[in-house]
C-alpha cells in the first residue's frame, strides 16, 4: 500500500516538469513541424502537407551560404570554444595567486548582458570610429582604419571569436574543476614513471575528463546554435548577407518577411541538422561518456 | 490626513483639466482596459506621448488605459507575434509602410465601420494630404500625427565655403563634385548610411523614386529593382565611392543614419543624407553652421516612371486592430490624439524633427521662425506637391531586404550595380511569388 502511494507521490512531483516540457517544448516543436509542411499565402493557411516551403528553402541561392555560414558558426564557434576552454581550464587549475585571481574574474565576459556585449564589440570594431581598427591604422598595419564587420571575408570569424570570448570562460571553469578533481596521486606516479608534462596531460587529464569534455562540447554546439542577439545586433545578416547564418535567416522570413511556413521549414532542418551532430559526437565518444556516467 | 500636492500632479492635472474641457461636443464615454503600443519616436516625442496619455485617462476615468513603448525597428516581429498569440494591443502606433501588410493579414481594421462619426472632425483638423497617408484601397485604416518625407541632404556650410561653393548642391552630378571638393584627409566629403536598416533603404528608395524608378509594380506584379531608373539612382552611391568622397565601403555597411549623423555632428564627415528628421539635434554642437536641403535631384530623370518629389510615411499612425474588443475606447483613444492639443507641436516643448499633421502646428510661429521654406511652401501649397507614399504593399520587406543587400554589395565593390540589382530582382521576386501565392 505504502509503495503504490510513494509510486503516485513520484509521479506528482514529475508532473510539473512533464507538463512544463510538453507545453513549451513537445507542443512548440510540433507545432514548428506542422507549420513547414504548411503553405502560407498572404498570411493565411492555405492547405497541410505540402512540401513547398522546403522546396521554396533549396531554391533560394541565399540558403546555401546561410548553410556554410551557420556551419562555422556553430563547428568553429564550439571547437575554438572547447579547445581554448580547456587551454586556459588547464591554466586555471594550477596553483598560484595569478590562477586563484583569473578563475575570480574570467566570467565577466559571461555575465555582461547579450545586447551590451554586441553594441560594445560592434563600435569596438567599427570601421571609421572602433578603437580596434584605429590600434591596427597607429601601429602602422594599415594605411586606414580596418573595418572588420564590414569585411564579407572576415565577418563570420570575427563573430566566431565574440562568441568564444563570451562563451568560453564558463567552459574554462567548468574543464577546471574537472582538471583539478584528477586525484593527486595520479600525477605523482607518473611523474615517478618519467612522464612529462604533455604525456600527463594526454593520459592521465583527458581521460579523467572526457565525461566533462563531451559534456562542455555538446552543451557549447547548443549554446552557439540558440545564439541569436550577438550576430544579430552586430551584423543584422551582413554586410550583403555575409553573416547571414540559419538563426538570423529564419528570424528573417519569419518576422520580416512574414513567411512563417519558411522559417518553419528552416527550424526543422536546423534541428535535425543539430540533433544529426551531436548524435555523432555522442556515437564519437560514447566509451568516455559511458565510463564517466557510470562513475 | 497629510495631503500634497507636487508639480507633477498639478500639471497632471491642469493637463487633465484642458483635455477635457477640449474634447469635442457629443464625445462618448468608454469604458474598460485599453492596451496602447507604440513604436519609435525621436526623444522628444517619447516623453511627451505618456504625458498627454494622463490627459487621456483624466478624461476618460473609465478607461484603463495601459501603455507600452517600444523601438521602432522591432515594430512588424512585436506586432506579429502579438497578433499570433492572440495578445496585440487596442491600439498600435506604427508606421504608414506597414499598413497593406497588416491589412491584408487581418490584424487591423478600417476606421470607417467603427469611427464613423469621428472622421468628419479629423478632416477637419488634419492636413489632407497627412490624413491621406492613413488610407489603403480607398478605406482609412490610421490617423496619422505627423509624416517623415525622403530624402534630404545635411551639409556643413563651412566646409562647403571653404571647398568654393556658395549654395548647396541641387543635382547628382553637382552633388559629386561638390563631395570630392569637400573631402580631406580623414573627413569624407559625404557618409552614406548603408546598413540593411529599413531606414537607410527608405533614403535611397527616396533618392531613386527621383529619378523615376520604383521598387513593384502592383498591376504586373512585378519586382523592378534592375529598371534604369534603379540602376542609375544605385550608381550614383558607387561614382561617390569610386571619387573617393566616403568612407570606406566597409564602413559603411556598418554605419546606419543615426551613425552617420553622429559623424556628422563630430565633423568626421561634411554631408549626409536622411530623412526630414535630419532636423533633429542629433548630439549637433551650437557651434556647427549646417543647413538641410532637399536631396539633390537627378540632372536627366531615366526611370520609366514619373519623378517623385519626396516620399513620405506616418511614422506614429494609431491603427486599431481587428481583435479589439473595446473598440469605442481605441476611438476615443484615437480621438482623443486628433484634437488641436496633441497636433500642435508638442504643446510647449516644441519639435521641430517631424513634418506635422495638425492644421494648427502649420500656424505656429515657432515652426515659421525655425524652417520658414516648410511653412512657406504649405502655405502656398507646394509642400506635399509631387510627393509620394513610402513604398507600402504586401511583401514589401521582402524587396526592399533585396535591394538593401544589392546597395551593400555596390558599396562594397563585390559587383556591378546591374550584377546586383538582377540579383536582388530575381530573389525578391521569388520571395514575392512565395508570399502572395
Amino acid at each position: 500500500m505504502r509503495r503504490l502511494s510513494d509510486r503516485w507521490l513520484a509521479y506528482a512531483m514529475v508532473l510539473p516538469v512533464v507538463a512544463a516540457v510538453l507545453a513549451f517544448v513537445v507542443g512548440p516543436t510540433y507545432d514548428v513541424f506542422s507549420l513547414s509542411f504548411t503553405r502560407f499565402v498572404m498570411g493565411q493557411e492555405r492547405g497541410f502537407g505540402t512540401l513547398v516551403n522546403f522546396r521554396a528553402l533549396f531554391a533560394d541561392p541565399l540558403f546555401t551560404l546561410v548553410l556554410v555560414n551557420t556551419a562555422i558558426w556553430i563547428l568553429g564557434g564550439t571547437l575554438f570554444c572547447v579547445l581554448l576552454g580547456l587551454g586556459v581550464g588547464a591554466y586555471l587549475a594550477r596553483d598560484g595567486r595569478m590562477p586563484t585571481a583569473l578563475r575570480a574574474i574570467i566570467l565577466l565576459p559571461w555575465i555582461l548582458p547579450d545586447v551590451v556585449t554586441a553594441m560594445a564589440w560592434k563600435w569596438m570594431l567599427h570601421g571609421q570610429v572602433g578603437i580596434i581598427g584605429q590600434t591596427i591604422q597607429a601601429a602602422g598595419l594599415s594605411d586606414q582604419p580596418i573595418s572588420l564587420l564590414g569585411d564579407p571575408d572576415l565577418v563570420m570569424w570575427v563573430l566566431v571569436a565574440v562568441v568564444v570570448w563570451r562563451k568560453m570562460p564558463l567552459v574554462a571553469l567548468i574543464l577546471c574543476a574537472a582538471i583539478r578533481s584528477v586525484p593527486q596521486e595520479h600525477f605523482e606516479a607518473a611523474r615517478l614513471d618519467g612522464a612529462n608534462g604533455w604525456e600527463q596531460f594526454r593520459y592521465i587529464v583527458l581521460p579523467h575528463i572526457a565525461f566533462s569534455l563531451t559534456a562542455v562540447s555538446v552543451i557549447s554546439m547548443i549554446w552557439i546554435t540558440a545564439e541569436f542577439t550577438l550576430p544579430w545586433v552586430m551584423t543584422g545578416g551582413g554586410p550583403a548577407n555575409a553573416s547571414q547564418i540559419l538563426s538570423t535567416y529564419i528570424y528573417q522570413q519569419s518576422f520580416q518577411f512574414f513567411n512563417w511556413g519558411v522559417g518553419s521549414a528552416m527550424s526543422v532542418i536546423n534541428l535535425v541538422m543539430l540533433l544529426g551532430i551531436v548524435s555523432l559526437y555522442l556515437y564519437v565518444v560514447r566509451r568516455s561518456w559511458r565510463s564517466g556516467a557510470s562513475a | 490626513m497629510h495631503t500634497s500636492i507636487n508639480r507633477r500632479h498639478l500639471m497632471g492635472g491642469a493637463a487633465a483639466l484642458a483635455a477635457t474641457t477640449a474634447l469635442p461636443q457629443g464625445a462618448q464615454a468608454a469604458s474598460g482596459r485599453l492596451n496602447v503600443w507604440k513604436f519609435g519616436g525621436t526623444p522628444r516625442e517619447v516623453e511627451f506621448w505618456p504625458k498627454q496619455d494622463a490627459a487621456f485617462s483624466a478624461s476618460q476615468p473609465a478607461v484603463r488605459l495601459n501603455y507600452s513603448y517600444f523601438n521602432g525597428q522591432i515594430r512588424r516581429q512585436k506586432i506579429l507575434a502579438g497578433f499570433q498569440t492572440r495578445q496585440l494591443a487596442d491600439v498600435v502606433i506604427a508606421f504608414g509602410q506597414d499598413i497593406p501588410e497588416f491589412a491584408g493579414f487581418g490584424m487591423i481594421q478600417p476606421l470607417e465601420g467603427i469611427a464613423g462619426n469621428r472622421i468628419a472632425g479629423w478632416k477637419d483638423r488634419l492636413v489632407p494630404e497627412v490624413l491621406a497617408s492613413g488610407m489603403h484601397e480607398g478605406a482609412l485604416y490610421g490617423l496619422p500625427t505627423y509624416v517623415d518625407m525622403a530624402s534630404f541632404l545635411a551639409i556643413d556650410l563651412t566646409a562647403m565655403r571653404e571647398a568654393g561653393f556658395t549654395r548647396p548642391p541641387a543635382t547628382w552630378s553637382e552633388l559629386r563634385q561638390y563631395a570630392k571638393a569637400m573631402t580631406k584627409p580623414n573627413r569624407p566629403g559625404i557618409a552614406i548610411p548603408a546598413t540593411t536598416a529599413p531606414v537607410d533603404i527608405n533614403i535611397f528608395e527616396a533618392i531613386a523614386y527621383a529619378n523615376g524608378a520604383r521598387i513593384f509594380d502592383e498591376e504586373t506584379k512585378k519586382v523592378m529593382l534592375n529598371e534604369k531608373g534603379m540602376v542609375d539612382a544605385l550608381q550614383l552611391y558607387a561614382d561617390l565611392i569610386a571619387d573617393g568622397s566616403t568612407p570606406p565601403g566597409t564602413a559603411m555597411t556598418g554605419t546606419n543614419f543615426r551613425d552617420t549623423a553622429t559623424l556628422f555632428a563630430q565633423g568626421r564627415c561634411a554631408m549626409w543624407m536622411g530623412m526630414s528628421w535630419l532636423n533633429t539635434p542629433w548630439g549637433t554642437p551650437d557651434t556647427l553652421n549646417w543647413t538641410g536641403t532637399p536631396f539633390p535631384r537627378p540632372d536627366r530623370v531615366t526611370g520609366s516612371k514619373p519623378a517623385v518629389a519626396a516620399l513620405m510615411d506616418p511614422t506614429a499612425i494609431l491603427m486599431v486592430s481587428a481583435r479589439t474588443t473595446n473598440a469605442d475606447a481605441a476611438v476615443e483613444y484615437l480621438n482623443f490624439w486628433s484634437q488641436n492639443q496633441q497636433l500642435a507641436l508638442w504643446g510647449d516643448a516644441p519639435e521641430f524633427s517631424r513634418i506635422p499633421g495638425g492644421k494648427i502646428a502649420w500656424a505656429s510661429e515657432g515652426l515659421a521662425k525655425r524652417w520658414p521654406g516648410w511653412v512657406e511652401s504649405y502655405r502656398a501649397g507646394t509642400l506635399f506637391q509631387g510627393a509620394e507614399p513610402m513604398p507600402r504593399f504586401i511583401g514589401v520587406s521582402v524587396v526592399e531586404a533585396a535591394l538593401g543587400t544589392a546597395m551593400q554589395q555596390v558599396v562594397l565593390g563585390q559587383r556591378s550595380v546591374i550584377d546586383a540589382l538582377n540579383a536582388a530582382n530575381a530573389a525578391a521576386q521569388q520571395q514575392i511569388d512565395i508570399l502572395r501565392g
